[in-house]
């Protein structure tokens, strides 16, 4: 054992050293934090603001659609308002103004504009602001209308004015707003009668009326935003006048649209009065999926690690040097102990990212304590430590063996090659098992001790049956020492072959014969 | 050199036979190492050389037969009293000179900082001080190999086993490599060594064991080895030697291969029973006015000896 250990210590050491090390220890926390931090920051800064014009020769839609629109932008200033109140607030947990304005009810959002709107917000928020908290800097709007220019009408043929806003639509001229040339983005065009245009179910089309409805004309068909809330600014609007007209009080309409039955989640398997589903019991469900994806890029990383090594080894012949120090048993143990620290070392610095990045990086600061709350309530951590220890020491023993019969990293390749292919189910179900935890493929999958290690640790938080459990556990414990036992007699013989790789015939031969040999 | 016949053997051989599928790499081999010597283990390419090497060292099995190293049934058991440099020589391309053979040091059992300081200090005796901090990719194949030999001597074992020790290396590297064989034999270490090139051999042996096809073809002393070819004269002279032929304890008359062509006077090798008199031959040719312009006597060389034991296997194995 003192040999493996120092064997161990090398390989660790050695690997440690090495710049794809440091590339994977930083890679998985840049990601992370880049795939947190990209979307805020595109959103915040780099969202560009589409300027738009508006053709309403009925002159009904165009306060509407552009009063649909200020309220989004109101929703935006609101959610940074409370961004800005979580970080500047002396005591953001005892804030009555963030209880009242950070919930999904659309009711927040108008008290907000009844209250006030941003102005009344800051002069509330003032006074348990943390001293030097920044100014609140308002969120660019992403939709600005824009005159019409003067060279064209706002009446008259939609064809005419469309032909008239082409160079514009097209980029060749520029709208002028506030002295700066703008790029049109899109252009709204209402007919004078569009009525004939709604479509009602069940109602066949009025022939005698024009069936144009509104235009929409845009070279940029990717971002379909504004189209896409204009419609249901429209929509509503045709609705209201369609309730109007059946002598309905709108007003009343909208109220009993916006009645809403609780519905409430509950999961059984929580403690009697606290089966309550809340977000954090959802993350809970899906947590492992994303452990199940550390575990695959730890063990597929190592592994290849490894196979690098043992190559190395082997073609430059340093293995005989040690093997006339050290057992093939403790050069192996030494290799997997070695390795496997590293791929630890890896993991631990990646969980540690992952909570220093969720707590700290602004924009996942309240998922941080939820997923230390998983960590702490659930099995999943330590489900995980013992699965990738079970699930590595079965794909290293495969791939020393492999690694062994190898003289270059080419001839190993061929072979990772179904080693891979095995290692793609469990991403392949990754996603499905969480949805169906407990059933017949979850269940069957589990039993295979190849991906036993992915698919139960998917599973941990679904509470699987304890024969499974138990049963899986064990299986793959004897699985493990089968693989390390086969693996070690193909080592030993295998390390010191030259020549091409056994064929199957072979390798059951070093297999089935003594170890005298 | 030191041999001591009266000491316990350091290695014995004992009925070794290894089997690689039907392959008999081994047959029925059996050596005695003692202690304080120098031992040669001479063979073509595929003798069995090697595999008798790992199999002292316990990296092989034996099929059958009985092996013992320092007293031991696993060279394992004595590992830290063992260095062992392999025929094709490899290093940890990232590992620092010292580092690797103070990793080697720790393998056979050496505690961390003495075998540092070991390394550090070998590194210096053997001129390679200013490369100790470079990894071994940055060194030239010359000092690489010199820090494999360093790696195999760094915990100063009782027993050296070098796989064709002077392969691959520059006559200059050559001469390294037999300094550091004569300063372990100054201090009593037992150093066994294969190798195909003969000059090596006849001058650092004690004994030599020559195995061709995995079978021992003689096992002895450079003298004994010499014993097995009959003595031989040289003749230079210009006359009709022909009744050389019939002289007393001659029992073979050949010409001469021709030496580099200074030399124009014909040549005629002569071989001698064992109990011949050369003085004799050399008064008969006066008696016969045979004017001799050169008499010499021809020692053999193992060259000779081992083309002669192992035939036209040695040749194809370019014995030099």
């Amino acid at each position: 054992m003192k040999y493996a250990w120092i064997i161990a210590c090398r390989e660790f050491t050695e690997n440690a050293r090495t710049k794809g090390f440091w590339i994977g220890l930083f890679l998985f926390p840049a990601i992370l934090f880049l795939s947190i931090q990209v979307p805020v920051f595109l959103q915040k800064k780099a969202m560009p603001t589409r300027h738009f014009l508006m053709v309403d020769q009925s002159e009904s839609l165009a306060p509407v659609i552009s009063a649909h629109l200020d309220n989004l932008h109101q929703k935006r200033v609101l959610q940074e308002l409370i961004e800005h109140a979580r970080s500047g607030l002396m005591d953001p947990g005892r804030s009555e103004l963030l209880r009242t304005f950070s919930n999904t009810d659309p009711r927040a959002l108008e008290l907000f504009r009844t209250q006030g709107g941003k102005t009344a917000f800051l002069e509330k928020l003032k006074p348990g602001l943390k001293p030097g908290t920044p100014e609140f800097v308002e969120p660019k709007p992403i939709f600005q209308m824009m005159s019409l220019p003067s060279d064209v009408p706002s009446q008259g043929d939609l064809a005419v004015i469309s032909e008239k806003l082409r160079p514009y639509l097209k980029g060749d001229k520029k709208l002028n707003h506030q002295g700066q040339k703008r790029d049109l983005h899109a252009a709204i065009l209402v007919p004078k009668n569009y009525s004939g245009a709604v479509l009602r179910p069940g109602a066949a089309m009025d022939p005698g009326q024009p069936q144009s409805g509104i235009e929409y004309w845009s070279k940029n068909l990717a971002d379909t935003k504004l189209r896409e809330e204009m419609e249901k600014a429209v929509n509503a609007e045709i609705r209201r006048t369609e309730y109007l007209a059946r002598g309905m009080d709108s007003a009343q309409v909208l109220k009993i649209e916006q009645t809403r039955l609780l519905v409430t989640s509950l999961n059984p398997s929580k403690q009697q009065g606290d089966e309550k589903v809340n977000s954090g019991d959802v993350m809970k469900q899906w947590a492992p999926t994303a452990m199940v994806y550390v575990l695959w890029i730890a063990v597929f990383s190592i592994i290849q690690m490894l196979l690098n090594n043992t190559v190395e080894e082997k073609s430059n012949r340093i293995v005989e040097v040690l093997l006339s120090s050290v057992t093939p048993n403790e050069l192996m143990l030494g290799k997997l102990l070695g390795i496997g620290a590293v791929g630890l070392t890896m993991i631990g610095s990646w969980i540690v990212a992952l909570f220093a990045i969720l707590s700290w990086v602004p924009g996942a600061g309240q998922i941080g304590p939820r997923i230390l709350d998983i960590a702490r309530t659930s099995p999943l951590l330590p489900a995980f430590v013992i699965y990738f220890f079970l699930g590595y020491f079965m794909y290293a023993a495969l791939i020393l063996a492999l690694g062994s019969l190898c003289n270059t990293i080419k001839d190993a390749q061929n072979y990772m090659g179904v080693i891979l292919m095995i290692l793609m189910v469990p991403i392949f179900t990754m996603t499905f098992i969480p949805r169906d935890p407990n059933g017949a493929v979850a269940s069957f999958l589990s039993w295979i001790p190849l991906w036993t290690p992915f698919i139960m640790l998917n599973r941990i938080n679904a509470d699987p049956p304890l024969f499974d459990l138990v049963g899986t556990m064990i299986l793959l414990l004897l699985s493990v020492a089968g693989f390390l036992w086969l693996s070690a007699r193909v080592f030993r013989h295998g390390v010191l072959r030259t020549g091409q790789p056994p064929r199957i015939m072979e390798l059951f031969r070093l297999l089935t014969k003594s170890s005298k040999g | 050199m030191n041999p001591n016949s009266n000491s316990e053997p350091v290695i014995v051989l004992e009925n070794v036979d290894k089997y690689f599928g039907e392959f008999h790499a081994v047959q029925k081999l059996n050596l005695r190492v003692l202690p304080g010597t120098v031992y040669g283990f001479l063979g073509p390419n595929g003798a069995g050389k090697t595999t008798t090497l790992r199999m002292i060292l316990d990296i092989f099995k034996p099929t059958s037969g009985r092996i013992s190293i320092l007293g031991h049934s696993s060279a394992l058991k004595v590992r830290h009293r063992i260095g062992y440099l392999p025929e094709e020589k490899g290093l940890y391309k990232k590992m620092k000179a010292w580092s690797i053979i103070a990793y080697f040091g720790m393998l056979k059992g050496m505690p961390r900082n003495q075998a540092r300081q070991r390394a550090y200090e070998l590194l210096e005796r053997y001129g390679l001080k200013d490369f100790s901090e470079k990894t071994t990719e940055a060194l030239s194949k010359g000092m690489g190999q010199k820090v494999q030999i360093l790696a195999a001597i760094v915990h100063d074992p009782d027993l050296v086993i070098l796989d064709e020790p002077f392969s691959g290396l520059d006559p200059v590297n050559q001469e390294v490599m037999e300094g550091i064989i004569s300063d372990l034999v100054s201090r009593k270490k037992t150093v066994l060594f294969s190798t195909h090139i003969m000059q090596h051999a006849e001058r650092l042996c004690d004994r030599l064991l020559l195995i061709a096809r995995g079978r021992a073809l003689f096992d002895g002393t450079l003298p004994e080895a010499r014993k097995l070819l009959p003595r031989r004269l040289l003749l230079e002279t210009v006359d009709d030697a022909s009744a050389v032929a019939s002289m007393p304890g001659v029992i073979s008359f050949q010409a001469a291969e021709k030496d580099d062509g200074s030399n124009q006077v014909p040549r005629w090798e002569i071989g001698l029973r064992e109990d011949a008199d050369s003085q004799r031959i050399l008064e008969e040719c006066l008696v016969r006015n045979i004017r001799l312009q050169g008499f010499h006597q021809l020692n053999p060389t193992l060259h000779e000896v081992f083309v002669r034991l192992v035939g036209s296997e040695a040749k194809k194995a370019g014995f030099r």
